[in-house]
C-alpha cells in the first residue's frame, strides 16, 4: 500500500513536472483537458501487464483532468467480438483498442478517426511535445495507420523473443541460445528433450494464438506467406510447405498437447523449469523474471528469434488506441487526451518501470536500461527490422484467422497432411478475398 | 431380508454416489481459498493455509458483486414476467376446449428445445436496432423464451390436478373465469406455482450464452463475469473458482429446497 | 367435461403469453430467416446484399458443418447411453428398503449437479482436469493424462462431465418410476423370482418408460443446445474435437462476424429441432 501510494505522489510530481516543462510552450494538460472536465470515456482494456501498468498511473491522470476513464476488462479473445458488436450497435465505446490485424477492418468501417482529424478539430488539446516521429516508424504505421493514414497511437507493444533458461542449457553444455531454426530443432531438440524435461513450446492453442503465434512464425522464416503478389494462397509453395512441416518435426520436442497450449500454458512451462526455450511476446518478461511468478527467474535470458533461411523474421504484435468515431464530441477529445496521456514521452519511462512496454524511441536511449530490462536490445532490433505484415494486414482478418486457426491446428494434430491442410486453407481464404471483391479489381492488393 | 453383505456394498455404493457428486463443490470451494501459487502446485495440495482474498478481489476490485446483483434482478423479473403472463395462459390450457389447442401445446414445447444459439443471433441485431443491447430488461425479455415453457408446463398441471366440481360450483354462482382461477384454483396451484418459479429463477441465474453476447458491463450477468476471466495470459484460478462458489451457492439452496419437485420441473411435469 | 368460454375470454387469458412469446420467440426466427437470405457480416455492414439461398448451400456442402452435427450426436449416443446405465443403477439403489438416513443424504446430493450453472462446470473441468496441476490425474494415482490438449482424451472428458451432471437427474427420474409400482406387484414378484433383472424388465420397466421417454427427449434437446460447459472447457478444442454445433454456429457468427451464414445454419438447426420434437412428442404427450 506504501509504495502504491509512493508511486502515485511521484506520478502526479512527474505528470506536473511535464505539465511545467510544456508550460514554456503555453500548454498544459490541466487546461487542455478543463473544458472536459467531467466527461467519462470508456475503454476496452485487456488482462496484460501494460494494462495493468497505465490503469495504476490513472488516477493521477484522472486527478489532474477531471476525466474519467471507464476501463472495461476482457480477455484477448473476446476483446474483438466486444468492440465490433460495440460499435455496430453505435455503443459507449469512445476508444477503440487495436490489435494490428484489427485495424484495416476498424479503418475500412470508419469507425476509428484519423489522428490529423484530431489534429484539425481540435488543436488546443495536442500536447506541442506529442512528436509522432519519436514512435518507432514500424511499429507507429503498422499498429496504427492504415493505408497511409495514421489512426492510433502504439500503446501495447510487443515483438517476438526468445526465451531461455541458461541453466538448462548450460547443463546440456550450450554457452548460448541458437542462432537458426534448424539449429533449434537438430541440436538443441534432442539434447534438452529428457526426463520429462522439453527443448521448446510453441503456443498454438486454437484461437489468435494458433494462427499469430505459431502458423505465422514457422511461415516467415522459411520465406513463406499467406498470399503472393497476386493475393492467391501462397501456402503451398515450397518455402510456406519448409516452415509447416519443419513445425511438425519440431513437435517431438515440444510438450503433448502443445495444440491446447496457451500463453499462460507456454509461459508458466517455461517458468517452472519443464521447458527450456520458448518464443513468446515481450509483454512477458515482467511474469518470468519475477520470484513470485517464476522458479527460473535467476536463469531467464533473452535472445532475438531465430533466425530461419529467409533471415531472423520475428513475430510482431501490440496493440494501439485510437479515438472511436462514435463517441460525441467532448467524449473525442477526452478520448483524446487520454490517448496521448498513455503514450506519451513523459510518462514512457514510468510505463516501462511499472511493466508496460512503450514504443517511444526516447524511451530506450538510455544505454544502461539493457541492464534493467534484458529484453531491450532485442526487441530494439526487431522493431528497427520486423515483418510488419507478419500477419497480413486486411479488413478480412477476422475471417481468415479463423479458417487458419481451424486447419492449423488440424495440421498439427495430423488430422490433415501439410499440404492438405494449406490447400484447404488456401481455398476458403481465396473465397472470402474474392467476395471482399480483391480479385474483380473492386479493390487494391494492398498489403 | 437383505443379507448383511448387501448391505455393506449398498453402503459403499451410496457413500460412492454421494462423493462424486459432492466432491466437484469441495474441490471448487478449497480452490478459491487458495492463493495462485498454492492453486498451480503440482500435484495439488490438500493441506494449506487458507485465504479470502480471491472472494475479496473478485466481489469488490473486478466487480462481480454487481454482476452478481445484475443476475439476481434479471432473474427475479424475468421469473415475475413468466409468472404473470403464464399462469392466466396455463389455467386457459388447463380449463377451456379450443381450436388449435395441439398445435399452442407444441409450440409452447418447442420453445424449450430451441437452441439458444439461433435465437442470440437475430436477438443481437434486433437489440442493437433497437438500442436494447446491455440493458436488463433484453435479458429478462428473451429468458422468457424458456421461462415461459416452464412455468405454463407445470402450472398446467398443477391447474389438471385441481377437482373440476369446485370451479363448476363457483361458476353456478355466477363467477367470471377470471375470478374462478384467482379466489379458487390459484390457492390451490401455488405449490405448482412455485416450484416454477424457483426453477425459472434457477435457468435464468445459469445462463450464459445470452448474457455474453447481449451484454457488456451494465447488465452483465455473473458466468458472463467468471468467464471473462479465462485470459491466455494467465489464468486466476482462486479467483475463477471464487467467483464460481458464489454464483453456485444461491441455486444450490433454491435446487435443494425444491428438490423433491425437481424431478417433475425438469421433465416440465412429464414425471410426478 | 371442459368449458367452451368466449373469444374475449380466452384471448385474455392467453393473449398476453402467446403475444410475449412471438415477440422473443418468434420475431427474432424470421429475422434470421431474413439474414440468412443475405451476405450479412458484422464488419462489412455497408456491403449487405441479397444473395438467395447461396448461405444454405454453403452449409449444406460444408464438411465441417456436418461433422460438428455427427459429433454432437455422437456425445449424445455415448453420454446417453452411461447416463441411463448409472442412473438406472443408483435409482435401484436407493428403491431398496433401508438405510434411510444415508438415502436421503444421496437424493439431497443428487440434486446438486443437476442445478449447477453450466458455465461453472466447465470452469470446474478446467482446474480438475489440469494435467499437472489437476486433481484428477492425483486421484488416479498420479497419471500423466493429458485432457484437454489431446483430441480424444478431451472428447472423454466432456462426456465424463455431462454424465456427472445429467446422471442424477436420469436417477431421480427412474427413482420416480420406481415409487409408482404398487407395492403388492412388486412384492409378489419378488416371491416368485430372485433375479433382479427379471423383475426389472416385467415389472419395473412399462412404469419406467415414460420417464425414459422423457429424459431422451430432454437430453436430445439439451446436447442440441450444448454451449456454455464446453465454452468454458475447451472452447471446441483441441482442434474442432469438441467444437459442437451450438459453438460451431455461435464462432462464425460471433467471431467470423458471418451473420449471415450463422443464421442458415441456425436455421437448418431448428429445423432439424422441431422435426426431432415432433417425433418424439407425438409418441410422447399423446394424452394432450
Amino acid at each position: 500500500m506504501k509504495l502504491r501510494k509512493l508511486l502515485c505522489t511521484s506520478a502526479i510530481a512527474g505528470i506536473v513536472a511535464t505539465g511545467a516543462l510544456a508550460e514554456s510552450h503555453g500548454w498544459s494538460l490541466k487546461d487542455a483537458a478543463a473544458p472536459y472536465a467531467g466527461t467519462t470515456v470508456d475503454v476496452v482494456f485487456l488482462l496484460r501487464p501494460g494494462y495493468e501498468a497505465i490503469e495504476a498511473m490513472l488516477p493521477a491522470f484522472e486527478e489532474e483532468t477531471g476525466i474519467k476513464v471507464n476501463v472495461i476488462k476482457h480477455p484477448y479473445e473476446n476483446a474483438l467480438g466486444e468492440q465490433v458488436r460495440d460499435f455496430v450497435a453505435g455503443g459507449d465505446l469512445d476508444i477503440a483498442l487495436i490489435d494490428l490485424v484489427w485495424i484495416g477492418n476498424f479503418a475500412e468501417n470508419e469507425w476509428i478517426v484519423p489522428v490529423d482529424q484530431i489534429k484539425a478539430d481540435y488543436p488546443e488539446i495536442i500536447d506541442p511535445d506529442l512528436d509522432m516521429d519519436d514512435f518507432f516508424p514500424l511499429v507507429l504505421n503498422a499498429f496504427g495507420g492504415w493505408n497511409d493514414t495514421i489512426y492510433g497511437l502504439p500503446f501495447d507493444n510487443y515483438s517476438g523473443l526468445m526465451f531461455y533458461n541458461r541453466c538448462m542449457l548450460e547443463e546440456a553444455g550450450f554457452d548460448g541460445p541458437p542462432e537458426t531454426w534448424e539449429e533449434l530443432k537438430d541440436t538443441y531438440g534432442p539434447a534438452l528433450t529428457k526426463d520429462g524435461k522439453y527443448a521448446f513450446a510453441l503456443q498454438s492453442k486454437r484461437n489468435e494464438t494458433q494462427s499469430a503465434d505459431s502458423f505465422a512464425r514457422v511461415l516467415w522464416p522459411f520465406g513463406g506467406s499467406f498470399l503472393n503478389d497476386e493475393f492467391r494462397s501462397n501456402l503451398n509453395s515450397e518455402e510456406s510447405q519448409a516452415g509447416l512441416k519443419f513445425r511438425q518435426d519440431l513437435m517431438q520436442y515440444m510438450p503433448d498437447g502443445i495444440v491446447a497450449y496457451d500463453h499462460a500454458e507456454t509461459v508458466n512451462g517455461f517458468a517452472q523449469g519443464d521447458v527450456a526455450m520458448i518464443t513468446e511476446w515481450s509483454a512477458f518478461y515482467s511474469t518470468v523474471v519475477s520470484p513470485d511468478t517464476s522458479a527460473v527467474a535467476d536463469c531467464v535470458e533473452i535472445a532475438p528469434e531465430p533466425k530461419g533461411p529467409a533471415g531472423r523474421k520475428p513475430a510482431l504484435g501490440g496493440f494501439s488506441l485510437a479515438v472511436a468515431e462514435q463517441a460525441d464530441d467532448d467524449e473525442k477529445a477526452a478520448a483524446w487526451l487520454f490517448i496521448q496521456w498513455a503514450t506519451s514521452k513523459a510518462n514512457a519511462g514510468e510505463y516501462l518501470e511499472r511493466g508496460g512496454v512503450p514504443a517511444r524511441q526516447s524511451a530506450y536511449a538510455d544505454e544502461s536500461l539493457a541492464e534493467t530490462y534484458k529484453f531491450v536490445p532485442a526487441l530494439v532490433e526487431s522493431w528497427q527490422d520486423g515483418v510488419p505484415e507478419f500477419r497480413p494486414r486486411f479488413a478480412e482478418w477476422p475471417e481468415i484467422t479463423e479458417i487458419v486457426q481451424e486447419w492449423g491446428t488440424k495440421m498439427m494434430l495430423g488430422e490433415v497432411s501439410t499440404e492438405e491442410g494449406a490447400q484447404e486453407i488456401g481455398t476458403r481464404m481465396e473465397e472470402v478475398l474474392e467476395a471482399a471483391g480483391y480479385y474483380d479489381g473492386e479493390k487494391p492488393l494492398a498489403q | 431380508m437383505t443379507q448383511p453383505r448387501s448391505l455393506l456394498w449398498q453402503i459403499v455404493l451410496l457413500i460412492l454416489v454421494i462423493a462424486l457428486c459432492v466432491f466437484p463443490f469441495y474441490w471448487m470451494v478449497t480452490t478459491s481459498l487458495k492463493t495462485q501459487v498454492v492453486a498451480l502446485e503440482a500435484p495439488p495440495v490438500w493441506i494449506f493455509e487458507p485465504t479470502l482474498d480471491n472472494y475479496r478481489e473478485a466481489l469488490f476490485e473486478d466487480g462481480v458483486l454487481r454482476t452478481l446483483i445484475n443476475s439476481l434482478v434479471i432473474a427475479v423479473s424475468t421469473t415475475l414476467l413468466a409468472l404473470v403472463l403464464g399462469v392466466p395462459a396455463a389455467f386457459a390450457l388447463a380449463r377451456f376446449e379450443f381450436r388449435g389447442k395441439k398445435d399452442l401445446w407444441f409450440w409452447f414445447i418447442t420453445n424449450r428445445m430451441v437452441s439458444p444459439i439461433v435465437l442470440a443471433l437475430p436477438f443481437f441485431l434486433i437489440a442493437r436496432n433497437l438500442g436494447l443491447l446491455d440493458k436488463h430488461i433484453t435479458l429478462v425479455l428473451i429468458y422468457l423464451t424458456f421461462n415461459l415453457p416452464i412455468v405454463i408446463w407445470i402450472v398446467t398441471d398443477q391447474f389438471r390436478g385441481i377437482p373440476y366440481d369446485l370451479d363448476e360450483a363457483a361458476r353456478l354462482e355466477g363467477a367470471s373465469q377470471w375470478t374462478i382461477m384467482r379466489k379458487i384454483c390459484l390457492p390451490l396451484a401455488m405449490p405448482g406455482i412455485a416450484v416454477s418459479a424457483i426453477f425459472s429463477f434457477i435457468f435464468s441465474w445459469n445462463e450464459l450464452l445470452f448474457g455474453l453476447i447481449l451484454t457488456r458491463s451494465e447488465a452483465k450477468t455473473a458466468p458472463a463475469m467468471a468467464v471473462s476471466f479465462m485470459e491466455g495470459y494467465n489464468l486466476p484460478y482462486g479467483k475463477i473458482m471464487a467467483t464460481s462458489t458464489l454464483i453456485v451457492i444461491p441455486v444450490l439452496i433454491f435446487a435443494l429446497i425444491a428438490s423433491k419437485q425437481l424431478v417433475r420441473g425438469l421433465t416440465m411435469g412429464a414425471v410426478k | 367435461m371442459q368449458n367452451k368460454v368466449s373469444r374475449g375470454t380466452l384471448l385474455g387469458f392467453l393473449g398476453p403469453a402467446v403475444l410475449g412469446l412471438a415477440l422473443v420467440g418468434i420475431a427474432p426466427l424470421l429475422y434470421a430467416l431474413w439474414t440468412s437470405l443475405h451476405f450479412f457480416n458484422l464488419t462489412k455492414l455497408k456491403k449487405i446484399e441479397f444473395i438467395g439461398l447461396e448461405n444454405y448451400w454453403t452449409v449444406l456442402t460444408d464438411g465441417v458443418f456436418w461433422q460438428a452435427m455427427g459429433r454432437t450426436f455422437f456425445l449424445l449416443g455415448t453420454a446417453l447411453p452411461l447416463q441411463i446405465a448409472l442412473g438406472l443403477g443408483i435409482a435401484l439403489l436407493l428403491h431398496q428398503p433401508g438405510l434411510t438416513l444415508l438415502k436421503t443424504l444421496a437424493r439431497l446430493s443428487l440434486v446438486l449437479p443437476m442445478a449447477t450453472t453450466y458455465a461453472v462446470v466447465g470452469l470446474l473441468g478446467q482446474v480438475m482436469f489440469n494435467q499437472k496441476f489437476g486433481v484428477m490425474n492425483q486421484l488416479l494415482g498420479g497419471a500423466d493424462i493429458n485432457w484437454i490438449g489431446d483430441p480424444q482424451n478431451a472428447f472423454a472428458m466432456i462426456i465424463f462431465w455431462d454424465v456427472w451432471q445429467w446422471t442424477p437427474f436420469v436417477a431421480l427420474v427412474l427413482l420416480a418410476g420406481l415409487t409408482m409400482v404398487p407395492g403388492e406387484v412388486e412384492e409378489a414378484a419378488r416371491l416368485e423370482t430372485k433375479s433382479w433383472w427379471v423383475i426389472l424388465r416385467h415389472v419395473q420397466l412399462p412404469f419406467l418408460l415414460p420417464g425414459l421417454t422423457a429424459v431422451l427427449i430432454l437430453r436430445t434437446a439439451d446436447t442440441l443446445k450444448l454451449f456454455d460447459m464446453v465454452f468454458t472447457l475447451t472452447r471446441g478444442g483441441p482442434g474442432a474435437a469438441t467444437e459442437f454445433i451450438s459453438l460451431m454456429i455461435q464462432r462464425v457468427g460471433f467471431r467470423a462476424f458471418d451473420q449471415g451464414l450463422a443464421s442458415a445454419q441456425a436455421v437448418i438447426l431448428l429445423i432439424i429441432t422441431i422435426i426431432l420434437a415432433r417425433i418424439y412428442i407425438r409418441v410422447f404427450y399423446k394424452e394432450v
